[in-house]
Formats: C-alpha cells, structure tokens, sequence
C-alpha cells in the first residue's frame, strides 16, 4: 500500500514515518508540510492512503479533501489533536481518524481497518470527502493546474465550466483550465453559486447577462463575457429559477 | 431612554393643566359677573409661561442630571433660578392678561400689585417644588433602569471572560498537539523528550497558580511566556525564531495574570500556524514613566488574517477595563509585513 504523510510539525511526521517503516506492506511514497503540497502530491503520486492533518497553514486538511475528485482520490485518515465538530462528524460518517497523541496500538488499527478497505475505496473516499466538504461548506476557492503546479482560484472568478470525457475545463476572464474531475462532483463542491445549462456545461449565475428564447424551448445563454451558450430545456427551469424568474 | 422620562413628564403636565382649566371653568359656571372665556385666560396664560419654563429646563437635562446622585444640589441648584422665574413669571402671565383684556370691553380687576407680587410667588415655589420633585423621580428612575442594564451586561461579560479565561490556560489543541511532540521525541532522544514533558507540566503548574490570582509579576508573565514559547519552538523548528527585549526595571511591574500568554498565542496562531516561512516573533517590555507598555509582535500576518473581534482579544480588553478603566490600553496595529499588540498599562509594584 502506498502512502503519502500530510503534516506542518516536523516531529508529528517523525513519528508517523517511524512507524510506518516498521510495516513491511506500507511503502511512504512522500511526505507534505502544508495542504497545496498535498493536493499536488496526491495528483502526481496517487498513493493509496493519506493521512492528512487538519490544522495546516494555507489550505487545512479538510480543505484539501474537499477539492479531490472521489473516484481519482486516496483513503483518507484524518489526523487531529483537537476539532470536535470535525471529530463528531467523523464519528458519524465512519470515517477513519487518529487522535493526537496516539499509540502503535491505535495507528496498527487504521492500517488494518485500510487494508480492509482497499478492496472498496472509492467508496470509503467519496464518503470522507462527502463529509469534509460538509465540514467546510461550499468551496470558495478551487485547486487547479497551473503548469507543473497546483493554484487556488476564487470560485466566484469562474465563469463557466465544460464537461469532456474524464475532464472539466474550467473558464475564468484570463484563462482555461483543465481538471480531471467530473462536471456533477465539481458543481457539489462548488454549492449554489453554479448551474447546469444542459448535460455537459454549467454556468455561474452571476455572469450570465441576458437569455434569448430559440426553437423547441431550448434558450440561448448571453455571458457577460460576450460567450454565447445553448441552454437546454430540460435545465431551463433551474436556471430561471436561480436567477429569480 | 430619555425620550421615555421626556414623554411621561409632558403626559402628566398635560393632564395637569388641562384639569386646572377645568376646575376654574366649574368654580366660575354659576358667577354671572364672570365670562366663560376669563378662567381659560388666567389658567391658559400660567399655563403657557409655566411650559416655557419647563421646555428651557429640560433642554438643560443633561447638565442636572450630573447633581442626581445628590438630591440638595439638584434642587438648589434649580431653585437658584426662583427668583428670576418669579418676576418674568408674574410680568408674563399679567401682560397676557391684561393686554388680552385690553382688547374686548372687560376690564381686568385684581388685587394691589405688592399682595399678587407675594401670593403668586409663594404659589410658583410650591407648584415649582411639585414638579421639581416629579422630574427628579422620573429622572433617578431612568437612571437606575439605566445603570442596572449597564451593570448586567458587564456582569454577564465579567462571567464569560472567567469563562474564556479558564479555557484559554488549557487551550486543548495546544496541550494535545505538545503531548503528540513529545510522543514522537521519546522515540529518538529520550533527554529531550523529558526535558519537553518537564517544560509542560512547569507551565501547566503556573498556569494554574497563576489562575488563582488576580495580579502576577511581570516576571512571573514572562516565565509563562517563555515554557509556553520553548514547547511551541519544539513542535515548530526551523519555522520561527523569538527575540526578548525585557528593560530590568520593567520586571517587577504588576499585571493581570495571565494577560500576555493569549497575546503570543495569537501570534503564534495568526504567524506560525498559517504561514510557510520563517516567523519572527518579538516580546519587549518597558518602564515609560509611570507606564508599562508590552508589545508582541509576529511576522508574516496582516490584521484581516487576526480579526480583532478574537475572544482572546475582547477578553483581554474588557480585564483592562475592569482593573484599570480608560488608563489602560490594547492595540492591535499593521506594521513591517506583520501584527503587533501594544498593551499599555500604569505601572504599579506590589
């Protein structure tokens, strides 16, 4: 099993790396000190397991979770000293997490418990995901290539995003972006602000600019942009209705 | 709250005068020597400069309302002004009238100038000391209500800071993130694992007596500070480095326990905790004259990422202003890349 350590104290990664070592299945593929190091590292590397701290500078833990595509993302292990609502929702989904301190008895547990899993882990990954993003609300901010590395950018600076095959592009103002995501889990991380205009293409309410009727019930969508998108029918009642009528 | 006094003063003076009016209309019904409009005019003309007065007496509100606490000064110094209310009262009320009288076919009869001159000045001071007493109750009573909505809400804050004061010398994240360091020391250098355990259980110990107590030493603060910044400089090596610049003469200065450790914990929590760089934190303190003045400054953090709403930032200010009301301060300001919180406070020894 391939592993990845997320986690901004050195000596917290120390004893994690140390006892990891001691398992002749587990091979520590890297090692992050903050949450964009990690979202890269799981992109490039694509370990099996991560154990991801929740207290890091830059993006936490539960930040860096809720932007991963489950079907593409490792089993997820929270490791917290302290973060009761985090604990509690934890407790609630199943989701597998290691108290600050905690023993070689315990870590042995997760392991196991990660062994058990692997045979079904995207589905113990969408689950962990599903609650993080519970945990964090809607993303304002999304992780996305920027050459060899990884960028967070304002939700609310997207103007639309395009579905195809395995991959969404992702319109703002200056820039195209290309993400190994699926268009439905994207728009859950990204919350209300965002709607589907037909099958594969949704739009950022806020910059549509006007909507002209065509034949058969089908609309076009004016962007402020100046980029002209068809709406389908079947999608024109959300739409209508987000934009208040 | 003096919209209300200022409402219920002028209902009352309203139904007052209104049922003068109609006591005099009732005593002269039956008198075929009086016309109906005369018990009006006399009441009416009282009536009229009476409200005159009274209107000048509450523009003046908040210039008595220093002397309610002492109840001869608020009415002597209103009563001081009897003499001239008196004459102006009297010269008013007996040119409306007779300058009314003037224009219908009536004449106005009264008695010598020198008789009228004395009943109505002996009349004005008991009808003066009436309302004079209605407006002093009705003005101790809004203050009262006042002063007890003042004293509940600081009662409930005083409750809260003990709260968060209680909390913050336990601050669970810290403890348990320490507990982990030393976990994972012990596995390589047991010495310094100890020497760690030791650092904690001395700063939970003061921390604890330092509880117990109002005030501490400066000293004894900075000792606090010190375990507290050796455990966190343990957990976060290589990401921070902290300069003291502590004058001697400042050291014996008494301050409120356990005010400062919230202080660096911000600036751990705010520059550390969220940044990729090396942090800088400073702690000075020194004698200003009669004043102490503390900063803790951090590198690498601007005030948006420190919102100054922050429990421990309230709490600290509100002890400032229960020990020490305006002569202390706490200041949060934006300087060279980074926060710094300047507390001053007088400078007292034990």
């Amino acid at each position: 099993m391939r592993v990845l350590i997320v986690d901004d104290e050195a000596p917290a990664r120390d004893k994690l790396r140390r006892w990891l070592a001691e398992q002749p299945d587990i091979a520590l593929v890297g090692e992050c000190s903050d949450g964009l190091e990690a979202a890269a590292s799981i992109a490039h590397l694509q370990p099996d397991a991560a154990f991801l701290d929740i207290q890091m500078p830059g993006m936490s833990g539960l930040e860096v979770a809720a932007q991963l595509e489950p079907a593409l993302a490792p089993m997820l292990v929270f490791v917290t000293a302290y973060d009761e609502h985090a604990i509690k929702a934890f407790d609630l989904n199943a989701i597998d997490y290691l108290l600050k301190p905690y023993d070689k008895d315990r870590l042995h547990k997760t392991l196991e418990r990660l062994r058990g899993r692997r045979g079904d882990a995207p589905a113990s990954s969408s689950s962990a995901i599903r609650t993080a993003r519970a945990q964090t609300g809607s993303s304002e901010r999304l992780l996305v290539p920027q050459g060899e590395q990884l960028q967070l950018i304002d939700a609310s600076s997207i103007h639309w995003i395009e579905a195809d095959d395995n991959y969404v592009h992702v319109h703002t103002a200056q820039a195209r972006y290309m993400l190994r995501r699926t268009l439905s889990d994207l728009l859950m991380q990204l919350g209300e602000r965002f709607t589907r205009i037909h099958k594969s293409a949704a739009v950022n309410i806020a910059e549509v600019k006007s909507l002209s009727p065509l034949f058969k019930g089908d609309h076009e969508v004016h962007m402020r942009s100046g980029a002209v998108l068809r709406l389908s029918r079947r999608f024109k009642d959300e739409l209508f209705g987000k934009m208040g009528g | 709250m003096k919209g209300s006094t200022n409402r219920a003063l002028f209902g009352l003076w309203a139904l007052f005068w209104l049922l003068m009016i109609v006591i005099a209309l009732q005593d002269d019904l039956g008198d075929a020597s009086v016309k109906w409009w005369e018990p009006i005019l006399w009441e009416g003309s009282s009536c009229l400069v009476a409200t005159f007065w009274l209107v000048l007496e509450r523009r003046g509100a908040n210039h008595w309302n220093q002397y309610l606490a002492d109840p001869w000064r608020w009415f002597g110094k209103h009563l001081a002004w009897m003499p001239l209310i008196a004459v102006t009262f009297i010269v008013a009320i007996y040119g409306i009238r007779h300058g009314v009288y003037a224009l219908t076919t009536e004449t106005y009869e009264h008695e010598s100038w020198l008789y009228i001159f004395f009943y109505e000045s002996v009349k004005l001071v008991l009808f003066a000391g009436l309302w004079l007493g209605i407006i002093f109750g009705l003005e101790s009573f809004a203050r009262w209500r006042k002063e007890r909505e003042q004293l509940l809400t600081l009662q409930k804050h005083l409750a809260e800071s003990q709260l968060a004061q209680l909390k913050a010398q336990l601050q669970p994240h810290f403890l348990f993130n320490a507990l982990n360091t030393i976990s994972s020391l012990m596995q390589v250098d047991v010495a310094r694992a100890d020497r760690l355990l030791t650092r904690l259980a001395d700063l939970l110990r003061a921390s604890l007596q330092a509880s117990a107590r109002d005030t501490a030493s400066l000293r004894e603060e900075l000792k606090l500070l010190e375990l507290y910044a050796q455990i966190m400089q343990e957990r976060f090596a290589g990401r921070v480095t902290l300069t003291w610049n502590i004058a001697d003469d400042a050291l014996e200065a008494q301050v409120p326990a356990l005010l400062l450790q919230p202080l660096l914990e911000n600036a751990f929590k705010h520059g550390v905790e969220r940044s990729r760089d090396l942090v800088k934190i400073q702690v000075t303190a020194e004698k200003l004259r009669d004043e102490l003045q503390v900063t803790i400054s951090n590198s690498e953090s601007t005030l948006s990422t420190a919102p100054s709403s922050g429990i421990g930032l309230r709490n600290c200010r509100e002890r400032l202003l229960l020990i020490y009301g305006a002569r202390a301060s706490l200041e949060l300001t934006e300087q060279g890349g980074g926060v710094t919180a300047r507390l001053t406070l007088p400078y007292t020894r034990p």
